[in-house]
């Protein structure tokens, strides 16, 4: 086979085209990981449509985003909003005129009776600040004062599906980028040698199996896929194919890639094509991520005193404490957007019985995530937000004492917290009525926390665009959203 | 018909101009040109408050339409043709202070100066307005005049004309072994094999290429390749998508779409049969079968939602695919209010919402793995031939697995001795307390007793119960898990269940048992570290209803199979785990999930634990079998026919044969029988569409009839609006649109961008197109030669601009980095299908079958599991299944799509989820993409089976190292290529010569079974050359 011969002479070009391997190239195994995979605006792997704009619009109060999302409804009256009104309308009928005539899940649409149950357990006026938090919380109690607590949020999604995806993607529909790959198109990664955006899941003890969760949560939808959260997994293999194939050395896929340079190598300089050397690049890191990544992964330099802090679950991979702890691990190596998605927060039934385990799976290690960013100093810019995609009703779901009653989706109202890198600790925003029913003041809605994120990272929401079938898309979507200034700090 | 559809002899409404030269400025001629100078700004900068959107309009002005541009306001006009001083547009953007300027500071969309010279000059020249592009028929420009041996075709004469008036060169054709590469990989979506290339390199005949052409083109799998990005526009999947995800069956419309590719179905009949199959008057199966297009929409069956508003959703999308997949039109956009940027208005949407709204698809469906309906019984439209092939396959299977060859036997036998020799050694049961137990699903009829049983008080249905409990301190190691199922003490005749059973004993099937422990307690068994299980025996069981009731049905996540004991057994039964490990001591907390999964209350009442040392004491032979097994001598007739057909039925030699079986005798059933195919129909009482307030479902306003955008063709009059009149419409030629965005898409395929590069979007915020005079050909010439697809495809690939080398210099690719003036040849990543199916291809793995259900090959662990509602839902697809044998090889379009959680080796490669229409798919480049093709155990596999056919190729190692370079990339290898080469085969060599253990490991990998014919350290050794090959770019690139 001759298949070379008709081929340009290769001598007349050839110092011109190596000259151009090495500047598409930046130089083998220079190129940052965050540029392919976190995708920044000069990285060759932004060959793909829709480059990022460079870095933030205005100074960030916050580098670092940690999204803390407790899926399927945490009940704001339980945790963080107890009224004096539901003690004493505790059994009785949920007035009508409170109630109105909005609409409720199929669910619960159907039942004759909305007696109101007020909070599980009691609790307490926290801290300086005073906030009220539930005894079932009873570290995230110490750490009050951290919290930036908005208890206006509103959304009008009262399904898990439609109500996840828009508090995760700003749309209730699919086909829209996550929050995190946003921040990963708009600022890239801090780190180049890690992804900007990392996912982890993890189970609730509340009610297991939860509702499902989606890949879209974190998808990049319709931003290049280089912007998708990568998921990081408990066990031998953090993220998925990072370990050699049994059989195979270290050194000796050190020296297979090598031949693969080699070869790709002089293959590009015969094809003048820039992809190659961006691909060799995307090999380099990988190579290194299978070192980079275990190292972060492994908590056996976390000393006894943090493993305590976090409490005993964090022994347990996987368990949500032990992603509190690999959250701090990478935001402190610098990763742009940190998530956690914990399920089992859907209390339709068995209140009683699942809300307390749920409690207990978050409550010390999200005081000790916060704690911990403190202690190192990250807290100052590092945004965390509690996070869920509604509240629960104030009426009981089934017959009132019966020990499978529990509340129904409640979207008109509920709460969630912010701490750290650009907001008020100890501070309280927003009021619900009498029932913690609807939003008496302050309404927040899930755009404007949105755009309030997007605002301590230094972005501004109307400018962080992407071009799409036609529309300037954004997070917050086509609504106007705002900033919640009165939470900054 | 409306104004703008009338054919404009003047389409590129020109004005001559002396335009300052910019870089970017599109005006090469000295013109502006109003579509292609003006209309991109007003549109981009403008329409948002002055465009067709009459709901976001300011100051009652509107800048889209000349008319209104140019009418009289106080104290003047927005525009005053030829004077620019006298127009308001141009004083306002003109303007420095903030408060006058437009757009306004806060819209964030500045005018560059070079912008607002444009709209001066523009103004200056008369202000001529001209009908947006797309939205005025194609009409056959007549072909630019070159040298035929400039222009052999008239698409090159197209593309070259604009080159050389510019005075640019485009580039000399590819070497052969490119082109037939670049042409296999996109006619059919597989590479070509060396000899193939050798044979076309040395076929001097003039019409060789053309030959080549034609034969890949009648390929069968040409149709897979053809149906790959409609599936995506079709947002086809194999789950519902919403909430719970479960499982569905749209096979049946994937064969269909592969069998019109196939038979080179017109395309204006493939859009019709999609949109109106039912409603045709020579409807049939398969043209109802087409209609599942419109079913590939995501459902959902969760009870809480609201039934007007999944209904709703369901139409927006429909609505929104027809839009994009079909028209090339963003019409989705005008869902909520008037389009802001093409003329639709919101009532205008709801005329197309209102043809998708009358169908009598429920709110809530699909639930149990059941499609919702409606649903017609339906054989496969695809036809393939291999009936009576498969049949004799399954005849010759069922005969080997009949009479098992007497040394299996025997080694099956001597296997069963020697573990009956070790049963029960050093057993001895530890009984565990258990602390909680929990379902997700309701809160009482459950507790711990006696501080020793997990007990069920009263019937349910389809729950995993999570029990945790401490384990005892034991002086030699855990090896396992039994779990004693006991009746009620005090009703002992009622059973150990709550369902099922006979004469009033109930029973119970216990169809997934998980375990995971860990030095702290969990009250939920935990997914990401399952403690795997060995193997499972049971003191009792039924052996009959197909093994379906074996304590192996436990270890499997499908309900369908699972442990039941035969209920004449007495007492307490139970079923013991052996783990694969023996538990790690600081072990101290236990937690087993115990999925009772068959939605018929099946049960257990009272659960006992202990853990076991030693080894287990029970079998999984059955009575009958043990006695034979245990037989010394030689055994009648009878009984070793007995014994074979047990073997048969359970020999793990015998592993793969069963799985061959299984397969034929489905695929058998997939290309003769019926199944339920989703497909449209009409409602008998046909809903209303009203329009939604704000896209609202719980805000209608007036109500809407069916109809289409006036800025488009009219229906025809006289005719009933509904779908087939808008399918119809959609397909006549004087349609503006459907034509130029089917070609658009073709080339797209071909070249990796379209000649209009927002595929979807073909309105005013949507690109030019970059050769708008042959994008109006090529569609023009298609419909006039009857939709014909072939013939395009035929037309593009034939083109010396298809043709064209893909290398160029730096300063060429400097001067056009996206190829825009097409002076080059195609060069880009493969999509993730094909790259996978490349190395399937050049490994030799591939089964090459058409059609039929998706497969399940390999994927790490359980991640659907993760993530699913499985334990409290009867859906399907809430745990993956691995499939085996020929199924973990097929083409890559026929994998199994779930939509929360797409295949991850393929997703990482920017397949989409197929949760909504996509027709432009990005091309990343990620570190995560190498370690799919270096680790995943598909790739790893490939490797290994492509080194068995390189080393049975050729005797020496260089003719083996050619060959292989050949048919993994297409081309001989350089000199230096081979030097490489063979310096990794020593090294490689050496190093698996010295660790055998490494290489029976390397060579473990996947499940295609081995040749013994080539000793296990060269194997392994060429396993990592060959993996080389398939990393190489080539292995990802059409070059």
């Amino acid at each position: 086979m001759n298949a070379r011969s008709d081929r340009l002479p290769d001598a007349a070009l050839r110092p011109a085209r190596r000259a151009f391997l090495a500047s598409a190239a930046g130089g083998l195994g220079q190129i940052a990981l965050g540029s392919l995979l976190g995708g920044c605006a000069a990285g060759p792997g932004a060959s793909v449509a829709g480059a990022a704009p460079s870095g933030p619009h205005f100074a960030p109060r916050a580098r670092r985003v940690l999204v803390l999302f407790q899926s399927e409804g945490v009940s704001h009256i339980d945790l963080f909003d107890d009224k004096p009104s539901l003690h004493a309308h505790a059994g009785k009928e949920l007035p009508p005129s409170v109630r109105g005539s909005q609409r409720v899940t199929g669910m619960t649409s159907g039942q004759g009776s909305f007696p109101v149950v007020p909070p599980l357990l009691p609790g307490k006026r926290c801290g300086q600040s005073g906030l009220w938090i539930s005894d079932l919380m009873p570290h995230l109690q110490a750490a009050a004062d951290e919290l930036c607590v908005v208890k206006s949020m509103h959304t009008e999604a009262i399904n898990h599906d439609p109500a996840i995806t828009l508090l995760n993607t700003g749309n209730q529909l699919p086909g829209y980028a996550s929050m995190g790959a946003w921040a990963s198109y708009g600022l890239g990664a801090e780190n180049a040698d890690l992804p900007a955006f990392v996912a982890m899941v993890s189970q609730g003890s509340g009610k297991n199996p939860g509702q499902p969760i989606f890949s879209r949560l974190w998808g990049s939808g319709f931003l290049p896929s280089s912007h998708q959260g990568v998921g990081l997994r408990p066990g031998a293999d953090p993220v998925l194919y990072l370990r050699d194939p049994d059989g195979v050395a270290r050194d000796q896929r050190r020296a297979q890639l090598d031949d693969l340079q080699a070869l790709d190598a002089r293959h590009a300089e015969d094809v003048q094509d820039p992809e190659i050397a961006a691909r060799l690049a995307a090999y380099e890191l990988a190579f290194r991520m299978q070192t980079s990544v275990p190292e972060l992964a492994d908590l056996r330099g976390e000393s006894e005193a943090t493993l305590a802090m976090y409490g005993s679950d964090v022994r347990r991979p996987g368990s949500y404490a032990a992603n509190c702890l690999m959250a701090r691990r990478l935001l402190e190596r610098g990763v742009r957007f940190v998530q956690l998605y914990h399920r089992g927060w859907d209390q339709h039934i068995a209140l009683a019985r699942q809300l307390p385990n749920q409690c207990r799976d978050v409550d010390q290690a999200t005081a000790a995530v916060l704690k911990d960013l403190r202690q190192r100093g990250l807290l100052d810019d590092t945004l965390v937000v509690f996070a869920t995609e509604f509240g629960r009703t104030a009426y009981s779901q089934g017959a009132l004492g019966d020990p499978s009653s529990g509340r129904d989706h409640h979207g008109r109202c509920f709460t969630m917290w912010l701490a750290g890198g650009g907001v008020r600790g100890g501070f309280e925003h927003g009021a619900t009525d009498d029932f913690c029913y609807n939003v008496a003041s302050e309404p927040v809605h899930v755009r404007d926390l949105h755009a309030t994120i997007l605002h301590c990272l230094g972005v501004d929401h109307e400018r962080l665009v992407f071009p799409f079938r036609g529309l300037d898309t954004k997070l917050t979507g086509v609504e106007p959203a705002r900033v919640v200034r009165a939470i900054l700090a | 018909m409306p104004r703008s559809f009338r054919r404009s002899s003047r389409r590129w409404l020109a004005v001559p101009v002396a335009l300052a030269a910019a870089a970017t400025a599109p005006a090469q001629s000295g013109t502006v040109d109003f579509p292609r100078d003006v209309r991109p700004i007003l549109a981009a900068h403008c329409y948002a408050c002055h465009g067709p959107d009459a709901g976001a309009r300011k100051a009652d002005l509107r800048l889209d339409r000349r008319e209104d541009a140019l009418a009289a306001r106080d104290g003047g006009a927005a525009i005053v043709p030829g004077d620019p001083a006298a127009s308001a547009l141009w004083q306002r953007v003109a303007a420095t202070d903030p408060e006058e300027v437009m757009p306004p500071p806060d819209a964030h969309k500045p005018l560059a100066p070079e912008q607002k010279e444009r709209l001066r000059l523009w103004i200056a020249a008369g202000a001529p307005y001209a009908a947006h592009w797309a939205f005025v028929p194609p009409v056959a420009a007549p072909v630019p005049s070159l040298p035929a041996a400039d222009a052999p075709t008239p698409i090159d004469a197209f593309v070259r004309a604009p080159l050389r008036a510019q005075g640019l060169a485009w580039n000399g054709e590819a070497d052969r072994a490119t082109l037939l590469r670049r042409l296999s990989l996109d006619l059919t979506g597989l590479p070509p094999s060396a000899d193939e290339v050798a044979a076309f390199v040395a076929d001097a005949a003039p019409d060789a290429y053309e030959r080549a052409v034609d034969r890949l083109l009648a390929s069968p799998h040409c149709a897979e390749r053809l149906a790959l990005p409609w599936l995506d526009a079709s947002r086809y999947a194999d789950t519902n998508g919403f909430s719970i995800d479960g499982g569905r069956h749209m096979w049946l419309w994937r064969d269909w779409v592969i069998a019109a590719f196939a038979a080179n179905k017109p395309f204006d009949r493939f859009l019709v049969e999609q949109l109106a199959g039912d409603l045709l008057p020579d409807a049939d199966d398969a043209t109802r079968t087409a209609t599942g297009f419109q079913r590939n929409a995501m459902i959902t069956h969760e009870g809480g939602t609201i039934a007007e508003e999944n209904l709703v959703t369901y139409g927006v999308d429909r609505t929104k695919t027809f839009g994009e997949a079909v028209l090339g039109l963003t019409v989705g956009c005008a869902q909520c209010h008037d389009h802001k940027y093409d003329p639709i208005s919101q009532r205008e949407y709801f005329g197309l919402f209102a043809f998708f709204n009358q169908t009598s698809e429920p709110a809530h469906g699909g639930d149990g793995g059941h499609n919702a309906p409606p649903t017609l019984d339906v054989g496969t439209a695809l036809p393939t031939g291999e009936e009576d092939a498969l049949r004799a396959r399954i005849a010759a299977l069922q005969a080997q697995l009949a009479a098992p060859a007497r040394d299996v036997v025997d080694a099956w036998v001597a296997e069963q001795r020697l573990r009956l020799a070790a049963r029960g050694k050093g057993l001895a049961l530890h009984r565990c307390a258990p602390t909680t137990i929990s379902t997700p699903n309701t809160g009482s009829g459950f507790r711990i007793a006696d501080a020793q049983y997990a007990a069920v008080d009263r019937p349910m249905s389809a729950l995993a119960f999570d029990v945790a409990m401490e384990l005892p301190a034991t002086s030699s190691p855990i090896t396992g898990l039994r779990v004693v199922m006991h009746a009620d003490p005090s009703k002992p005749a009622e059973g150990w269940g709550w369902g099922g059973g006979k004469d009033g004993k109930r029973t119970f099937a216990l169809t997934c048992l998980s375990v995971s422990v860990g030095t702290v307690r969990s009250d939920q068994v935990n997914l990401y570290g399952l403690t795997p299980i060995a193997r499972v025996t049971a003191s009792s069981w039924q052996e009959s209803n197909d093994g379906r009731d074996r304590p192996e049905g436990a270890l499997d996540t499908p309900a369908g199979s699972g442990w039941m004991p035969d209920i004449a057994a007495e007492g307490p039964v139970h079923l013991t785990a052996t783990f694969a490990e023996p538990l790690p001591p600081d072990a101290r907390h236990l937690t087993a999930q115990l999925h009772f999964g068959r939605w018929g209350e099946l049960t257990a009442r009272r659960m006992e634990f202990f853990a076991v040392s030693g080894n287990d004491d029970g079998t999984d032979l059955p009575p009958a079998i043990l006695a034979l097994v245990q037989y010394d001598g030689p055994l009648p007739d009878a009984e070793r026919q007995q014994l074979a057909a047990y073997v048969a039925r359970h020999a793990p030699a015998l592993e793969l044969l069963r799985v061959a079986l299984k397969n034929a005798e489905e695929r058998l059933a997939v290309r003769t029988q019926k199944f339920a195919a989703m497909v449209m129909d009409t409602a008998q009482q046909p809903r209303p569409t009203h329009v939604l307030h704000r896209g609202a479902y719980d805000q209608p306003r007036e109500p809407v009839a069916a109809g289409v955008p006036a800025a488009l063709p009219p229906l025809p009059a006289g005719v009933a609006a509904d779908r087939l009149a808008l399918a119809r419409w959609a397909v006549d030629p004087a349609h503006p649109l459907t034509a130029r965005v089917a070609v658009n898409r073709f080339w797209q395929m071909l070249f990796g961008a379209g000649l209009v590069r927002t595929p979807a979007d073909f309105g005013t915020q949507g690109e030019l197109p970059t050769h708008p005079e042959l994008l109006d050909r090529l569609a023009v010439d298609f419909v006039r030669h009857g939709w014909d697809v072939r013939r395009l495809l035929r037309q593009i690939v034939t083109s010396a601009t298809y043709r064209q080398s893909a290398v160029v210099d730096l300063a060429s690719r400097a001067r056009d980095p996206d190829n825009r003036l097409l002076a080059r040849g195609p060069r880009h990543r493969l999509p993730a299908e094909l790259v996978r199916d490349h190395a399937l291809a050049v490994s030799g793995l591939l089964v090459r079958q058409l059609g039929g259900p998706s497969v399940n090959p390999y994927t790490p662990g359980d991640p659907w599991r993760e993530i699913s509602h499985f334990g409290s839902s009867p859906a399907t697809a809430q745990a993956f299944v691995q499939d085996h044998g020929e199924k973990l090889w097929r083409r890559s379009l026929y994998t199994y799509w779930k939509r929360t959680l797409p295949p991850p080796n393929m997703a990482l490669f920017d397949a989409p989820n197929r949760e909504v229409c996509v027709v432009d798919r990005a091309a990343t480049n990620t570190p995560l993409q190498a370690l799919v093709l270096l680790n995943d155990v598909t790739f790893v596999e490939a490797g290994r089976a492509f080194a068995e056919r390189i080393v049975q190729r050729a005797a020496d190692d260089d003719a083996r190292l050619r060959w292989a370079f050949c048919e993994a990339t297409s081309r001989a290898p350089a000199g230096e290529d081979l030097a490489v080469l063979r310096r990794a085969l020593h090294r490689e060599r050496a190093r698996y010569a010295g660790d055998p253990t490494a290489a029976a490991r390397l060579l473990a990998h996947g499940e295609a079974p081995r040749t013994t014919a080539i000793a296990p350290a060269e194997h392994a050794a060429w396993t990592q050359v060959a993996t080389l090959l398939l990393n190489l770019n080539d292995a990802v690139t059409k070059p």
